[in-house]
């Protein structure tokens, strides 16, 4: 800007206030007594001292814990008609009110606000990301203004109206750039060169000579997304853990959550990339979406030879600070978007995955049970999730002779329901030992125990050759729980001896034979049914099962009427708990 | 902050001096330290502001506590003597409306 202020220089005090209540008084001494030196009146220094300790007292109370260790910002600076204060704090921001009212005057808190709109000419509250700024304007008399109050009164004027115009179109130019790339964002499938088209912008806009924008990958790698030149991607930058590289600049921003500035002065460590540019100033910072870490951007600006800028003096000016804190978050916001879709469009995969397990579990299901003469089968599964690994079959060998099948596949998914596909498979390509359960499971245990341990996961089983004509049952079991029998009186538990199918390879099992009374019942089921739980904790259990199975009144019942029966009795039981487990059963009865 | 007011029963009135700021720092121990002298037979609290050089809205927040708790009992929070500055701050906020402020 011109100096329309002759031969005055502004003078500026700037220091750094540690973020505690305790340590605002002496930094409103310090203010104080530069504001003497430069020659103000009492009243302005009342005005300013209260003003600025009110600003720094918010400042401070409203820092959150992981911003404490950053200093409040002052930054006091004596024009010839004005001074400004600015404070910058590390809050999480508020909107500043259009027009702050007095509180009640029973209120307890809430005056600050008001002091300071009441002391100041003026006071504007700028939200950046991760810091914000409060910048208070206070006119005083000038040498200028007495000698010429009118002229005095313009030239303020003008430098307000500049100052205004100067924001307003460093706006629109950041605002019309996002658009304009919101509207290819939509196009551009292609997320890298769309960041490299926002990113020319906005080094454009600030006057970088050179960026690079990392993102972070698995919150502790750091990855360039987009660069000016090759030469800054200098692979991975890891930023936690044991092999962190903490001592590169994004490294460190992105640790310690807040922006670096750096000069030609500054030592980089050895193998930082940003050594590529060597004689930069510029800053690191770090990008955040809704807490969430996204990545660093880097911008630079080279230092010709020869020329020395003051020491400390930043590359960015703070409005151009605000663009590149605008474009960050902008070009973060797309970044998570990208992701989020990608994430959609798993999560579709896996659901079409689990839509082609239930139709080859419901497959699976018989829809209708083979008879056998003077018996009747009924059974039912139910999943408690989409897919279940719980399967029953009925394999009608002879007129008289049948292979009833309950197994329970340990895990859930499309391999569950894929291995409860290929035991059904096996167990009917297999048709010479349906006679055999114990040789049949060994034989199943052989042809699967490969890819069941492969994948960790085991089946349990149970095999019950039913011959209707010798009124005989044989079964065999891998790890399944008991079958019962009931003959009116007593109830028949039958557990032979076997491990699960896919735990050991040679797995041996042995077979138990039973005599089918005249109404008889047999119950083959799951684990789903004595586990079920009700609203107090309290599993269904074995005994409730055997003491169901066993009521007199069930003689002579079909097995249809008993499925119902047992069906109603679980659901009543879980009626609070709802269903938790796969619950699958087979019933015969004559 | 290290405070060495001086608290003094005179009879209903409990009379706090050398109180060298009210402001954030030390608003909140301000308030609960002098809640801490009135005594139970005690309805008014007079306040010398003539040393203290500093008031704040947080020191006014503590002010308008004690305003409440001398309320509480039929009695009034009296402010004697305060230094221009702060008889401004007062002002701005109209608080000299509901403080009695004395002069003497």
């Amino acid at each position: 800007m011109p100096d329309t202020f002759g031969a005055f220089r502004p003078a500026t005090l700037r220091f750094a206030l540690p973020c505690e209540l305790s340590q605002v008084r002496q930094a409103a001494k310090t203010a104080h007594d530069f504001l003497i030196e430069q020659g103000c009146n009492d009243d302005i220094l009342t005005a300013c001292d209260l003003a600025l300790v009110e600003a720094c007292n918010n400042a401070i109370k409203y820092a959150p814990d992981n911003a404490r260790q950053h200093p409040v910002g002052v930054e006091i600076t004596c024009h010839d008609g004005q001074l400004e204060l600015r404070v910058a704090d590390h809050t999480r921001g508020f909107d500043w009110p259009e027009r702050v009212e007095l509180p009640p005057p029973e209120s307890e808190s809430g005056r600050g606000l008001f002091l300071i709109q009441s002391l100041m000419d003026s006071a504007h509250y700028l939200r950046g990301n991760g810091e914000n700024i409060l910048i208070m304007r206070k006119a005083r008399p000038s040498a200028a203004a007495h000698a010429k109050p009118v002229a005095g009164a313009r030239m303020e004027n003008d430098r307000l109206i500049t100052g205004l115009l100067d924001e307003l179109s460093s706006s629109y130019e950041s605002l019309a750039a996002i658009f304009r790339h919101s509207a290819t964002q939509n196009k551009a499938a292609d997320l890298i060169k769309f960041a490299r088209g926002v990113l020319g912008d906005l080094a454009g806009l600030v006057g970088a000579d050179w960026f690079v924008f990392r993102t972070a990958q698995n919150q502790s790698r750091l990855d360039v997304l987009a660069a000016s030149e090759s030469a800054l991607d200098m692979g991975s930058i890891i930023f936690r853990g044991e092999n962190g590289d903490a001592a590169f600049l994004e490294a460190e921003a992105a640790v310690s959550r807040q922006a670096i500035w750096f000069d030609e002065n500054r030592v980089l460590s050895g193998a930082d990339p940003l050594r590529q540019k060597p004689r930069s100033r510029g800053l690191v910072y770090p990008v955040f979406v809704e807490e969430n870490f996204v990545g660093t951007l880097v911008l630079g600006k080279n230092v010709k030879r020869g020329v020395s800028s003051p020491a400390g003096e930043r590359a960015f000016t703070s409005s151009q600070t605000n663009i590149i804190a605008t474009f960050a978050q902008f070009l973060a916001l797309q970044i998570v978007n990208a992701r989020l879709q990608e994430e959609h469009v798993a999560h579709r995969i896996i659901a079409r995955e689990l839509e082609i397990a239930g139709s080859i579990q419901r497959s699976l299901m018989l829809k209708e049970l083979p008879q056998l003469p003077g018996f009747e089968i009924a059974a039912l599964c139910r999943s408690a999730h989409q897919v279940g690994g719980d399967f029953y079959d009925v394999l009608k060998l002879t007129d008289d002779t049948a292979l009833l099948v309950i197994a329970d596949v340990m895990g859930k998914g499309v391999l569950a329901a894929m291995f409860a596909a290929i035991l059904r498979a096996v167990l009917r390509a297999t048709p010479e030992l349906n006679g055999e359960p114990a040789a049949l499971l060994a034989r199943v245990n052989q042809i699967l125990f490969d890819e069941l341990s492969g994948v960790d996961m085991f089946i349990t089983a149970q095999l019950a050759f039913v011959d209707v004509k010798a009124r005989r049952l044989v079964v065999g079991s891998a790890g399944h729980c008991p079958l019962l029998v009931a003959d009116g009186s007593t109830v028949k538990s039958l557990s032979p001896e076997g491990m699960p199918l896919g735990i050991l390879p040679d797995a041996v099992f042995v077979s138990e034979t039973v005599d089918l009374p005249t109404n008889c019942r047999v119950l083959l089921y799951t684990d789903g049914l004595t586990e079920a739980m009700d609203g107090a904790g309290e599993r269904f259990g074995q005994e409730r099962l055997t003491d169901w199975f066993n009521k007199g009144g069930h003689q002579a019942r079909p097995a249809r009427e008993l499925q119902e029966d047992l069906a109603n009795q679980l659901a009543q039981f879980e009626v609070k708990t709802g269903l938790n487990d796969d619950q699958t059963f087979l019933i015969m009865t004559g | 902050m290290d405070m060495d007011m001086k608290f003094q029963n005179d009879g209903e009135t409990l009379r706090v001096s050398a109180v060298p700021e009210l402001s954030a720092a030390n608003a909140n121990s301000f308030r609960d330290e002098t809640r801490h002298a009135f005594g139970g037979d005690q309805r008014n609290i007079e306040i010398d502001l003539s040393e203290t050089a500093a008031v704040d809205s947080c020191g006014l927040g503590a002010l308008v506590a004690l305003h409440k708790t001398t309320s509480g009992r039929g009695g009034v929070l009296r402010l004697l003597n305060p230094t221009p500055s702060v008889q401004q701050i007062l002002e701005l906020t109209r608080m000299h409306r509901i403080f009695e402020v004395v002069r003497q």
